[in-house]
């Protein structure tokens, strides 16, 4: 997203620039108040009569009562600045990231991507507020003074001059070795994330094999380089707290000897040592604008790094012959009862081959038959591919060879909404929005009611959950809300697939940090969503739901028609996955189940 | 929220360096701070009556190196400290946490994030609030002490008016309490719904409402920026007020030390110290104000950490008030002397956290050397006894006596890093021990063929392995510890039946040389078992415990459609 250059966070908006010229104000009259306090008193030690001291006590009033109020005029106006452009860049981060989700998101842990741009916007818009401003107020109120001294005495103004130009260079020193440690401690930060998140979520595996002790060790080695690459980092602002008050300190030593032998009158000298001093409280806020500056800039280049990649598929029909004139695709079309697509929604795939990067093969060879309305369950080793056929099936990344028909329809020749429309996506991550029990559902399919939605539940094993909530459909999940164990998040991920009623279900490890018995019994109650009769038709269809799933782990495999086992494909050459027949364990089904107990 | 909780120094002995550390540099800051008020009227002075500046001049430099020396300490000793404060935290909780019935632990999610964006919430807490805690505590007291030796009126309106600061936030915050209340709660609903969206949006685009959403975002994005500036202003002009009343306060010492200077009754230096010094009493005090709110997350996440480190459970805690077996930190209870290696339960009762129905109930087990395998339905409780048995879990009552084990889980422990990490998590061993293990449980040809063999990257839950793969690499890791008792649950899972067989002969074998406590559906263990047994559902009471002759080829007795799987 080129609306973020990297290199110019604190690039101000018209808001920000109006933030810091008001700061300016309000910095300018501390200043101000410093020196014509200094004025005053000695003009007031010479005992004149007390109306001349008047004009100054105005002033001395005014630059006090002028402070606050231009700070806090500051602080909205820039604040206000700074949420507007947050506004846009959220929303324009938002619509750069639809086409990216979900391929270009990684393959495991999305939601913690896009919590992660979340936070590195803010980063960004808060430098803003934190550089932005601060560098603009200092730089009025320093023009200020030095304008000021240097109409009052020119050498005192050109040393004022000198602490400005030596307060740049500080500044600009620490900002550089603020941003240089960064990339080290942000890497000590995410390994100490790592191991503590593996400690606290996996205490148990961990003592079991008596493992916990290394993990200990893990842990304060990652806290070590946490420690050291802290220590760093805070050297930036560490030079510049000290530098800022040895160049004050020698100004205002400097002015102290020029003032003194200048035909100005006693207070004026006053007024004139006190300057620096005053300056002195302008430029503490630079030091923590450095460390704002680097955290912007590190997070403008990782949104920049994301946003900035191609979509993994391509939104323009492929074979023109198959695209047809029409209406525009609906957001959720194809979910209307009865359409003949949904009858027949066979999944056929020929010398399917995929890949992410380009580079090498992350799908061999893969001939695929799925009648519509069975079941099949995809397994094998990671790294197989496996995952790489879902994606390819749900349309998120672009095959690189091969041919993928959907209802006897070559989905490469659709557009893609039509395509994605008539296949429903559940991952290892449902995500629960911060809305009611019925807009988490219906979400999949507007027009559902419901009664749909409570077949949907009851058909995924929510049951026990719907008639425990106290406000039934309306009852608030999420964030927000009602909190579900992992095992209720799966099951509404499978009801909502459910309730788009869409021929497709695609499910990419949906029980992956389930445990065990909980994984099965939400599989069983998955593959029995397809085949007892009763349950199906949530949106009118005549047959079941086609059902995909990918999955790591054998835990309920033996309940899925047909086990397709994909094989890591050969680094650099291309091996064929023949599906049909099912290469590896042999056509399970139900009838025949192999003699385990 | 507690500005300062000492339960901080208490529960984390390593947190007590730093915070005296920030204290003692805030003091010192403080009094160089007052110093540098005397110099600068000294230089002053010097100035408006010509004379010597030499002496004044180098104290003031003087006074600015230290004052600079100390400011980067400062920086330097407040990263240090947030990050030492929020590090011994997150160690003191993890430690904990490995010590403590699994029960008694945190729920996954929320443990992970307290774990990690908590004791990440406590760094600007110790780093930032803390050193503007001490320096409010500290530099206003030795600005009015000093202020009522230079001159002591000027002294008496800042302690008088001193006080006016706190009592006016609290009542604007009172006055306000209500709405701000209500605006928060906007506010956290608005801007949790951007994050909201954007972490949903797999599931927005697989269902075509992403692009509908765009304009939400905009819409929602506008009031959330409307909602903060309505709860800004008021936090603003109360900080506004804050400074407009400090402001008056050093202006009526101003007034006075000016009528007194311009009426002769004082020295110019004494005024210059008087009104150099009093907005030094005001501005810390401010500051702790400011940055109240940005420590406040780091505030309650502290309560959350401090919490869990109490030793004294919550009175509501579902934890059994018996003193529970005596448990070694991890890996097992400690035997008892006598049988060396031999497992006794007796009585033992256990009920997960929350429920009343016990899972486990009254159970007596002895265990010796070979294979013990236990069957029983699903749900019966056989993992839990084997967590009970490697001291995972703690009895509700009765005993459990049980050499420090080695327990493989269902889903064991293989992320991250090397095979060989994963193989010496436990104990050291050589490579070829390494290699011996591989072979044993039949993988040393896998793991030879992974680029980097030993050294081959793993990654997540054991990346190009499959999941009988990494089974058998967890039943090597076995093979290599030197515990004497073995725990596995599952062990044939996810093998075909050759597989089955092969590992089912290679658990006969390590119970050879050890007690092998093994849960399981399948039938190729149970014809290597030495004692069976079948745990009965909850309902019949006592659990029914059968000791079978100490045949290979026991006829199993499985007691249940699935396994506890």
């Amino acid at each position: 997203m080129s609306a973020v250059p990297t290199r110019r966070v604190w690039w101000p908006s018209a808001g920000t620039v109006r933030g810091g010229l008001l700061g300016g104000i309000a910095t300018a009259s501390g200043m101000a108040l410093t020196a014509t306090s200094g004025w005053l008193i000695v003009r007031a030690s010479q005992q004149p009569v007390i109306l001349t001291l008047l004009t100054a006590i105005v002033a001395v009033r005014a630059f006090g009562m002028a402070r606050p109020v231009f700070r806090y005029w500051e602080r909205l106006t820039s604040h206000d600045a700074a949420l507007e452009m947050l506004a846009e860049r959220r929303t324009s981060a938002y619509e750069a990231l639809v086409p990216l989700t979900p391929a270009r998101l990684g393959r495991r842990r999305r939601s913690d991507v896009l919590t992660g741009v979340v936070d590195d916007l803010t980063d960004v818009v808060d430098a803003q507020v934190r550089v932005t401003v601060p560098v603009i107020s200092t730089a009025v109120a320093g023009g200020i003074a030095i304008a000021l001294t240097l109409v009052l005495s020119r050498p005192v103004g050109l040393v004022m001059l000198a602490l400005g130009v030596a307060v740049c260079l500080i500044s600009t020193l620490a900002a550089h070795l603020e941003s240089r440690s960064l990339p080290e401690l942000l890497a000590a930060r995410a390994e100490v994330t790592r191991v503590s998140e593996l400690m606290a979520s996996q205490s148990g595996e961990l003592r079991a094999v008596g493992g916990w002790a290394t993990a200990l060790g893990w842990l304060d080695e990652a806290h070590a380089s946490l420690d050291r690459a802290t220590r760093r980092i805070s050297l930036g602002r560490a030079a510049a707290a000290a530098l800022f008050l040895v160049v004050v300190g020698a100004a205002v030593a400097a002015t102290a000897v020029i003032a003194q032998g200048l035909a100005v009158s006693t207070p004026v000298k006053a007024l004139l040592v006190l300057t620096p001093v005053a300056v002195s409280e302008a430029i503490t806020p630079l030091v923590d604008a450095t460390r704002a500056l680097a955290r912007a800039r590190g997070s403008a280049h990782r949104i920049d790094a994301l946003l900035d990649l191609t979509p993994a598929v391509a939104d323009e029909p492929r074979l023109a012959a198959a695209a047809e004139p029409g209406q525009a695709p609906d957001d959720t079309p194809g979910t209307r009862p009865g359409q003949t697509a949904y009858a027949r929604c066979d999944v056929t795939t020929r010398a399917l081959t995929a890949s992410w990067t380009g580079e090498h093969t992350d799908l061999a060879s893969t001939d695929l038959d799925v009648p519509a309305g069975s079941r099949i369950a995809v397994t094998g080793p990671n790294g197989s591919g496996k995952s790489t056929l879902l994606a390819v099936l749900a349309r998120h990344l672009d095959p690189s060879g091969g041919t993928y028909r959907l209802g006897g329809t070559d989905v490469l020749g659709q557009p893609l909404e039509e395509t994605r429309a008539r296949i429903a996506v559940v991952d290892d991550e449902t995500h629960v929005f911060a809305t009611s029990l019925r807009n988490n559902l219906t979400l999949a399919r507007p027009e559902a009611d419901d009664a749909d939605v409570e077949r949907a539940l009851r058909a995924a094993g929510l049951t026990t959950l719907l008639e425990s909530l106290p406000d039934g459909l309306d009852t608030t999940l999420g964030s927000t809300g009602r909190g579900l164990s992992g095992g209720e998040r799966a099951r509404l991920g499978i009801a909502r697939a459910h309730v788009s009623g869409r021929p497709v279900v695609l499910l990419d490890e949906p029980v992956a940090h389930l445990d065990p018995p909980t994984a099965r019994a939400v599989v069983e109650d998955l593959t029995r969503l397809g085949s007892a009769p009763g349950t199906t038709g949530v949106a009118g269809t005549a047959s079941a739901q086609t059902i995909i799933m990918v999955t790591h782990r054998d835990d309920g495999a033996d309940l899925f028609d047909r086990v397709l086992e994909v094989r890591r494909p050969p680094s650099g050459t291309m091996s064929r996955t023949t599906a049909d027949p099912v290469p590896h364990s042999g056509d399970r089904t139900h009838e025949a189940d192999p003699p385990r107990r | 929220m507690k500005p300062f909780d000492p339960r901080l120094l208490r529960a984390v002995p390593a947190a007590r360096r730093p915070v005296a550390v920030l204290a003692a540099t805030g003091i010192a800051s403080g009094a160089t701070t007052i110093a540098t008020a005397f110099a600068l009227s000294a230089v002053v002075v010097a100035v408006v009556e010509g004379t010597d500046l030499t002496s004044p001049l180098v104290w003031l430099l003087g006074l600015f190196v230290v004052r600079a020396v100390l400011a980067a300490t400062t920086e330097r000793v407040a990263a240090w400290a947030g990050v030492s404060v929020s590090s011994a935290l997150r160690a003191a909780l993890l430690r904990r946490w490995g010590t403590v019935d699994a029960d008694a632990r945190l729920e996954p999610g929320p443990a992970v994030s307290l774990a990690t964006s908590g004791a990440a919430a406590v760094e600007p807490y110790a780093a930032r609030f803390l050193p503007t805690l001490v320096t409010a505590a500290v530099v206003p007291v030795l600005a009015i002490a000093t202020l009522v030796v230079v001159d002591w009126p000027s002294a008496l309106v800042v302690a008088l008016t001193l006080p006016l600061l706190p009592v006016f936030a609290a009542l604007i915050g009172k006055a306000t309490a209500e709405s701000t209340e209500r605006r928060w709660a906007a506010l956290a609903s608005l801007s949790g719904h951007f994050l909201d969206v954007v972490r949903g949006l797999p599931t927005l685009v697989t269902y075509g409402r992403a692009h509908r959403q765009a304009t939400t975002v905009r819409e929602v994005s506008d009031r959330h920026r409307r909602a903060t500036m309505e709860t800004l202003r008021i936090a603003f002009l109360s900080s506004a007020a804050l400074e407009l009343l400090a402001t008056i306060s050093v202006a009526i010492v101003a007034v006075t030390v000016g009528l007194r200077l311009s009426h002769g009754s004082m020295a110019l230096g004494a005024g210059l110290v008087a009104i150099l010094l009093a907005p030094e009493a005001y501005w810390p005090v401010r500051r702790v104000g400011a940055e109240y709110h940005a420590a406040a997350d780091g505030a309650v996440a502290l309560d959350a950490i401090l919490a869990q480190l109490d030793p004294t459970p919550t009175p509501a805690a579902p934890q059994s008030p018996a003193t529970p077996a005596p448990n070694a930190a991890f890996g097992g209870v400690a035997p008892e002397s006598g049988r060396v290696g031999e497992v006794r339960v007796a009585g033992l009762t256990y009920a997960y956290a929350g429920s009343p129905a016990p899972v486990v109930r009254d159970l007596d087990l002895v265990a010796g050397p070979g294979l013990t395998v236990v069957t029983g339905p699903s749900g019966v409780g056989k993992s839990t006894l084997l967590d009970l048995l490697a001291g995972l879990r703690r009895a509700s009552t009765g005993t459990v006596e049980a050499p420090p084990s080695h327990y493989v889980t269902q889903r064991p422990f293989l992320s991250t890093g090397s095979v060989r990490q994963a193989l010496t998590i436990g104990h050291p061993a050589t490579d070829d021990q390494l290699w011996e293990a591989l072979r044993a449980v039949g993988v040393d040809g896998v793991v030879a063929a992974l680029p980097g063999g030993l050294s081959a990257d793993l990654g997540d839950d054991g990346f190009g392995l499959s999941a009988g793969q990494r089974q058998r690499l967890a039943l090597a890791r076995a093979w290599l510890a030197p515990e004497t008792l073995l725990l596995l649950d599952e062990p044939t899972a996810h093998l075909d039946p050759e597989g089955a067989e092969h590992v089912a002969a290679l658990v006969a074998e390590l119970a050879e040389r050890r007690v092998v406590v093994a849960v399981t559906h399948r039938d190729e263990l149970l014809a290597h078992a030495e004692h069976h047994v079948v745990l009965a559902a909850t309902n019949a009471s006592p659990v029914e415990v059968v000791r079978e002759a100490t045949s290979p080829s026991a006829a199993p007795r499985t007691a249940g459609e699935e396994g506890d799987r």
